[in-house]
């Protein structure tokens, strides 16, 4: 067959052990009595971005908080099955949870600005993890804050407390945070739900850009967004992985009738 | 996977505005695929009656089609745009999209048909005529077929039409060795034959772009591409789309 158009990532059957970042096998989920995700079984590809979709109420969310444990904030939550990164297993004894939050990043769907300066808030992770000269410090926030284009809104008032800003700035704030720890897998819940369209291209240049050494998965409702940023999707119904697929693939031929309802916005 | 695209499922997306948009973009196809239809009716009626009137018409009615494919291709960029279709949707807009190109050439086609009938007295045997009477009922049972296909989303009717094509090629072929020997009865008459060869050379063409429309509408159906693909592939791939 000629080529024309080379593609740049491997297709999801064709990944070797060396391509997979997280693996994620036969994970159910339950709050209390209620089963929210059931036997979710899929890789995660490193340095690619990975989209999920599905209906409010799927259990996205619920699928990344427990790539870095977050779930175990929660008393009623309990899980079976298991998750690997790189080959380690993070439900082991030996795992040291706060580290595993630092490689594992999240920003959440919500943004939740900690009651301090904007400076303060990007700079938390970094100060938790050790000492850091103020001067290495800066850099660190500066550059984390120019990366997620909140550098230009918000340089002249790094010591304002973060809550003067609008929901847009605190979602990029949310993400400056995140970048200023450079985790080696980064979570994002809707990055850009409440962003204008020019700071969405940019956070979506941002994503292109870390994926190089970030291995990204990222919640969306907006369809043409996983479309044309994601190498891989996953669409999920009611905490069942329906369809996981090249982008490309499931965007223009999905398998199941589920997924194209979905996609294509009919009536399930 | 066949059963995804049937008629009504271009009529339940959440959004009414575009379910019409949709459902009129396959209406003005079949309504450009009648019009094709008539048009070659005329020109089969004007071609075996010599009639030149009729033939005139058919030659002035194509700049219609040729303002149809226009239409219609600008209204599948139009949905391109403004709605971004995804999966079957985004097929159909695509296919609709290459669809009028090949239905807009059969147009020019049937008018080269019309023209020869405006440019051409009758002097070939009735030996040929017949040969040319029956292919050219044939190619009209397959242009028939493919609107219906279409219309129906009816995919074993495509494969008769792969069948179908295939006789029209082998009664062309043979058209082509008897005009061979008209020819060389009657050497004096070489441009009229070379205008009876593009004559029989248009309605197996016509045949052909049918099936161009079948693969698409195959491709419409399950997203399969079966450009240039042998007959038992297509027969085969057709076959596994019906029972999916
Ligand atoms: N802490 C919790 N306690 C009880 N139920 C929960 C908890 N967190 C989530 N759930 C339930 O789990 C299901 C999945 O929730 P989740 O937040 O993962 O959905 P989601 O796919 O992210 O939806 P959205 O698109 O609206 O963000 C929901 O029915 C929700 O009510
Ligand atoms: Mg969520």
């Amino acid at each position: 067959m000629v080529k024309l158009f080379k593609s740049t990532k491997p297709a999801l059957k064709k990944l070797t052990a060396e391509d997979i970042s997280v693996e994620i096998s036969d994970l159910s989920v339950y709050f209390g009595k209620k089963s929210v995700l059931r036997d979710i079984s899929m890789v995660i590809p490193k340095h690619r971005i990975t989209s999920f979709i599905g209906q409010s109420g799927c259990g996205k969310t619920t699928l990344i908080s427990s790539m870095n444990r977050m779930n175990d904030l929660n008393k009623n939550h309990r899980c079976t099955g298991s998750i690997t990164i790189d080959g380690q297993n993070i439900h082991s004894k030996k795992i040291n949870v706060a580290k595993l939050r630092t490689q594992v990043g999240m920003v959440f769907q919500a943004p939740n600005p900690f009651p301090m300066s904007i400076y303060d808030n990007v700079a938390f992770g970094l100060r938790l993890q050790k000492q850091i000269p103020r001067r290495q410090l800066d850099e660190a926030v500066e550059r984390a804050l120019k990366n997620a284009v909140l550098w230009d809104e918000v340089k002249d008032q790094l010591f304002a407390s973060a809550s003067i800003l609008s929901g847009g700035q605190q979602q990029r704030l949310m993400i400056a945070r995140a970048l200023a720890l450079k985790p080696k897998i980064l979570l994002l819940d809707e990055p850009t739900s409440a962003l204008d369209p020019l700071a969405t291209l940019h956070i979506e240049e941002l994503m292109q850009t870390l994926k190089k050494n970030t291995t990204i998965v990222m919640i969306t409702h907006n369809m043409q967004q996983a479309a044309r940023l994601s190498d891989y999707t996953a669409f999920f119904h009611q905490g069942e992985l329906v369809e996981y697929a090249d982008s490309d693939k499931l965007f223009t031929q999905p398998k199941h009738k589920q997924t194209e309802d979905y996609i294509t916005g009919r009536y399930g | 996977m066949a059963n995804f695209s049937n008629n009504t499922r271009f009529n339940s997306h959440i959004s009414r505005t575009f379910n019409r948009e949709l459902e009129d973009l396959r209406n003005a196809v079949l309504v450009m695929g009648g019009e094709i239809e008539v048009q070659y009716q005329d020109a089969l009626e004007a071609l075996l009656q010599h009639d030149i009137k009729l033939a005139e018409k058919v030659i002035l009615n194509d700049v219609k089609i040729n303002a149809m494919e226009v239409e219609i291709d600008s209204e599948c960029l139009r949905i391109l745009a403004i709605r971004n279709p995804t999966a079957s949707d985004l097929r159909l807009v695509m296919t609709v999209s290459k669809m009028v190109i090949e239905l807009e050439r059969m147009g020019d086609e049937i008018e080269k048909i019309a023209q020869f009938v405006n440019s051409t007295e009758f002097v070939y045997s009735d030996e040929l005529k017949l040969g040319i009477t029956h292919m050219a009922q044939d190619v009209q049972t397959i242009l028939r077929d493919t609107f219906n296909a279409f219309a129906r989303q009816d995919l074993k009717t495509t494969m008769n039409i792969f069948a179908l094509e295939r006789l029209v090629d082998e009664k062309y072929n043979e058209l082509r060795l008897q005009l061979e020997q008209e020819i060389q009865q009657n050497v004096q008459h070489i441009h009229y034959w070379l205008d009876v060869n593009t004559l029989i050379r248009s309605f197996e063409r016509i045949a052909d772009r049918c099936v161009n429309l079948c693969e698409y509408l195959v491709y419409l159906a399950g997203g399969k591409d079966l450009r240039h693909n042998s007959g038992k592939k297509i027969q085969k791939k057709i076959q596994a789309l019906i029972k999916s």
